[in-house]
């Protein structure tokens, strides 16, 4: 059977890579004595496949994860043992059974939430703040460095940015944003306020807090959770 | 004012590389209420987390005191570069992985050591715990410092700096230990009397209180501690499962303890004697609940040489059966040469992903004569070939340089055995009509005198000689099929100097650590121009120390430390070595009256065959 799993990182679990949560995840799942489906070949690997990578440092309330059960079990039970098995960084928040699956979950997401709170240098002024964001949101296109296998490359970001709002609060910017992610393209948070900040103007250097809300999936106009399709 | 945990789990840790090395909460990992329990204890392992974590005698101390209601063990690594330099630019002491306290808070703190170039991290690591270096600066506010493991046999480098030493194996003494500390807590108050606590220590059978030595060879001998037997010593069943990845990263499986094979240069051959063994039945019985309690999805045969286990093949096979089905796999660390090991290995490893390694030691008869490495050319070129046709294409194998009585003839030797593996496993690809290459590693390292082998006499090579015989070595290996590594000779040097000296090595050791010496373990980070300034400040002559033989009548740094082997029986393996003469395995023919089993009341342990067996033919 393949059950869908939505799950949290948590404050414990911020600081793990993709590697890391694999790793675990896997254990977790032999600790809870729920056999996972192995591929075929010299070197077997677990049908696990993750929704969207997080970054390290990152928490959040909306993962998720789709895996391949050698038996039937009861989503109950697979809930309460699995829950039991999984070191305290990560919680399980609901399990469904799939029974047809079109798309991967990679394929099928397309909106990643972000909650992120930034330190704002004290000479900032809020008008300025408000400005940028503005910008930011008119801008036709916003250019953004990242560095692939094959050397550094610019890439224009602007379509991916589909929402964002800002608020201030004793000298923090909170920011909601709603970024492009899934197998058509990725904006990261940390690009968003890079744009954002203006050559140092703005945030003071100090780390931000960044969660994710939750992965969605936009079909004609239309908001849903992996959970819900 | 924001906690310093705030601080660093918001603004610092972020910021360096792997921050999962700081955390902690890993699965298993064991929390304790401060105020519940009467003492706690750090164990404070001078590498990285990776590292660390990877060692078995860690797993066993933590689970073993934890399980004690009274007592709480919490973890500290050595901090990368990257998170000590912010460290001490904000002036934040080390802190404890469990519940993020600073070394200072804790009753006690014990280094393991591991490896003698690991020394220069434990003056560090106290230094970031803002604990003064030397026992003599350390009131009894501070939290006492133990140390054990290998390197305690030769502890007087680092006699300055640490309270108590323990000899032998830990989980044999530490929570009588414990006890004894929580004892002295309750009669005298927490923090007083020092010296009174330390006099108790010392009459504990297995600790060394350096203070108390001065002139080290006329005093009491420190006996070591030794586990009797290993169905009834305590061992962790719910190990520790980290986030990240670590060196070893999956169950370790103890088959057994020490190897009496009998390899003259070898320190762990000597000092964990006898071997003693654990059952079949309970190591299934652990596997059983090790997966079930950690979901590794690999089973780690461990001990010193594990073909040599008494019930080997039963044991895979059996291990096979139940684990094969749920894709969990096995390995075999340390593989003896000979053909059985090539089954083995053929058995555990359906597919010869990773190459088999296998150590000859030295390069011709004579010279593995010396060293009673019993392994003949032609044991090697056997298993080369049932290894290549068993389709494994690459084969590691390890030599040392610089034994005794080496001349260039056994380096020589070393090339022309690789080569004629080499050819060997080209003469099997070609009838097999394989077409792939055969791939031979050949690494080196250098020999290093230790306390407590017959050869803790010999004097090291010079480093130059060395060199020079890495430099032949390089010229003779080049074909593209060998790959050829070795040691750098100037920390084989240092670990000389660190295995034989004294306690003159204190001022060098700070001299160094002062220059900013640190994981010099790590290429990286070794500065050998620091460590010749440390010596000349502590006026200290390095070469003495490595390069000078010494003999019978020698005064060693050591000479208070008792590992049951008896001096005499290390001078006669020596004498043999210089006559070419071998000494077999106590555990297959006779007892050759090492003095372990009759001067510490142990057996050795044969626990897989009808009956079981206890010593050898001991007469
Ligand atoms: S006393 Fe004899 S049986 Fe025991 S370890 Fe030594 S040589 Fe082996």
């Amino acid at each position: 059977m393949v059950i869908r799993i939505k799950y949290s990182k948590t404050e414990e679990g911020r600081f793990l890579s993709h590697l890391d949560l694999m790793r675990t995840m896997e254990r977790a799942f032999r600790r809870a004595g729920l056999p996972l489906a192995f591929s075929e070949g010299f070197n077997p690997h677990p049908k696990v496949s993750f929704a969207s990578a997080l970054a390290v440092g990152v928490t959040s309330e909306g993962e998720y994860l789709d895996v391949e059960l050698q038996e039937e079990i009861s989503i109950e039970e697979i809930k309460e043992r699995l829950g039991e098995a999984l070191p305290s960084g990560l919680v399980v928040l609901g399990i469904k059974e799939v029974r047809e699956r079109k798309k991967s979950l990679t394929a099928l997401i397309n909106i990643a939430r972000y909650n992120i709170r930034v330190p704002l240098e004290d000479s900032v002024k809020d008008e300025e703040i408000f400005e940028a964001i503005e910008q930011l949101r008119q801008a036709s296109e916003i250019y953004v460095t990242r560095s692939g296998k094959r050397g550094t490359r610019q890439v224009d970001i602007k379509q991916g940015i589909f929402r964002i709002e800002g608020k201030i609060a004793d000298s923090n910017l909170e920011l909601r944003a709603d970024l492009q992610t899934g197998s058509e393209g990725n904006v990261k948070p940390a690009e968003v306020l890079a744009a954002l900040d203006r050559q140092g103007r703005i945030f003071s250097g100090k780390q931000p807090r960044i969660h994710r809300v939750g992965l969605f999936i936009i079909e004609r106009g239309e908001v849903m959770t992996p959970m819900e399709c | 004012m924001e906690s310093i945990e705030h601080i660093l789990e918001n603004e610092i840790l972020p910021k360096v590389t792997k921050p999962l090395r700081y955390v902690g909460n890993e699965h298993n990992s064991i929390k304790k209420n401060w105020e519940e329990v009467k003492l706690r204890f750090l164990f404070a392992f001078p590498d990285l987390y990776e590292v660390g974590m990877s060692h078995l005698g860690l797993r066993i101390l933590y689970h073993l005191v934890n399980e004690k209601s009274e007592y709480l063990m919490e973890r500290v690594f050595a901090p990368w570069t990257d998170l000590e330099a912010i460290l001490r630019q904000e002036n934040i002491p080390l802190f404890s992985l469990e519940s993020w306290r600073p070394l200072t808070d804790f009753d006690c703190i014990g280094f393991t050591l591991q490896y003698e170039m690991s020394y220069t991290n434990i003056l560090n690591m106290l230094e970031l715990g803002k604990i003064p270096l030397k026992t003599g600066g350390r009131d009894e506010t501070y939290p006492l410092i133990i140390a054990g493991g290998p390197c305690a046999g030769n502890p007087e480098p680092l006699a300055e700096f640490i309270d108590v030493f323990v000899i032998g194996e830990g989980e044999e003494v530490i929570l009588e230990m414990l006890d004894v500390i929580a004892r002295h807590h309750e009669v005298f108050g927490k923090n007083r009397e020092k010296n009174k606590l330390l006099e108790t220590l010392a009459s504990l059978e297995g600790l060394y209180v350096p203070s108390f030595h001065q002139t080290t060879h006329k005093d009491k001998r420190i006996v070591k501690r030794v586990v009797k037997d290993l169905d009834e010593s305590y061992f962790p069943l719910k190990p520790i499962v980290p986030y990240m990845e670590i060196v070893h990263d999956r169950i370790m499986l103890e088959l057994f303890r020490g190897c009496t094979r009998g390899c003259r240069f070898c320190q762990a051959g000597m000092i964990y004697r006898p071997v003693r063994e654990r059952s079949g039945d309970v190591l299934r019985e652990q596997a059983r609940q090790l997966v079930k309690n950690t979901g590794y999805n690999e089973i780690s045969l461990t001990s010193l040489s594990t073909s040599d286990y008494s019930g080997i093949a039963e044991l895979t096979k059996s291990l096979l059966d139940v684990y094969e089905k749920q894709k969990i796999g096995l390995s075999l660390p340390s593989l003896r040469v000979d053909s059985f090991s090539v089954d083995l290995a053929q058995q555990v490893q359906r597919v010869r992903k990773t190459g088999l390694t296998f150590a000859p030691e030295a390069g011709t008869q004579r010279l593995r004569d010396v060293i009673n490495k019993n392994v003949t050319e032609e044991n090697l070129l056997e298993v080369a070939e049932a290894a290549f046709c068993a389709g494994w294409t690459h084969i590691k194998l390890y030599f040392m340089i610089g034994l005794p009585t080496e001349t260039m003839e056994d380096i020589e030797g070393i090339a022309e055995l690789a080569y004629k593996v080499l050819r060997r496993g080209i003469e099997i690809n070609r009838e097999k009509k394989r077409g792939k290459q055969p791939r031979i590693t050949v690494s080196v390292s250098s020999f290093v005198p230790k306390a407590h082998t017959p050869f803790q006499w010999e004097a090291q090579d010079p480093m130059e000689l060395l060199m020079e015989k890495q430099q032949y070595l390089k010229k003779r290996l080049k074909d593209k099929r060998i790959s050829y590594n070795y040691h750098e000779a100037k920390l084989s040097f240092l670990e000389a100097v660190f295995a034989r000296g004294g306690r003159e090595l204190s001022d060098v050791l700070l001299a160094a650590w002062k220059e900013g010496c640190e994981f010099d373990s790590w290429t990286e980070h070794f500065r050998f121009d620091k460590w010749l300034k440390a010596f000349a400040k502590a006026g200290v002559d390095p070469m003495k120390i490595a390069n000078k033989p010494g003999d019978i009548d020698t005064v060693l740094p050591w000479e208070h430390i008792d590992y049951g082997v008896s001096k005499r029986y290390l001078w006669e393996e020596r004498e043999k070595a210089y006559g070419m003469k071998t000494t077999s395995d106590c555990r297959y023919e006779k007892c050759w009256d090492c003095g372990v089993c009759s001067g510490l009341d142990v057996k050795l342990s044969i626990k897989n065959e009808k009956g079981g067996r206890e010593c050898g033919n001991q007469n």
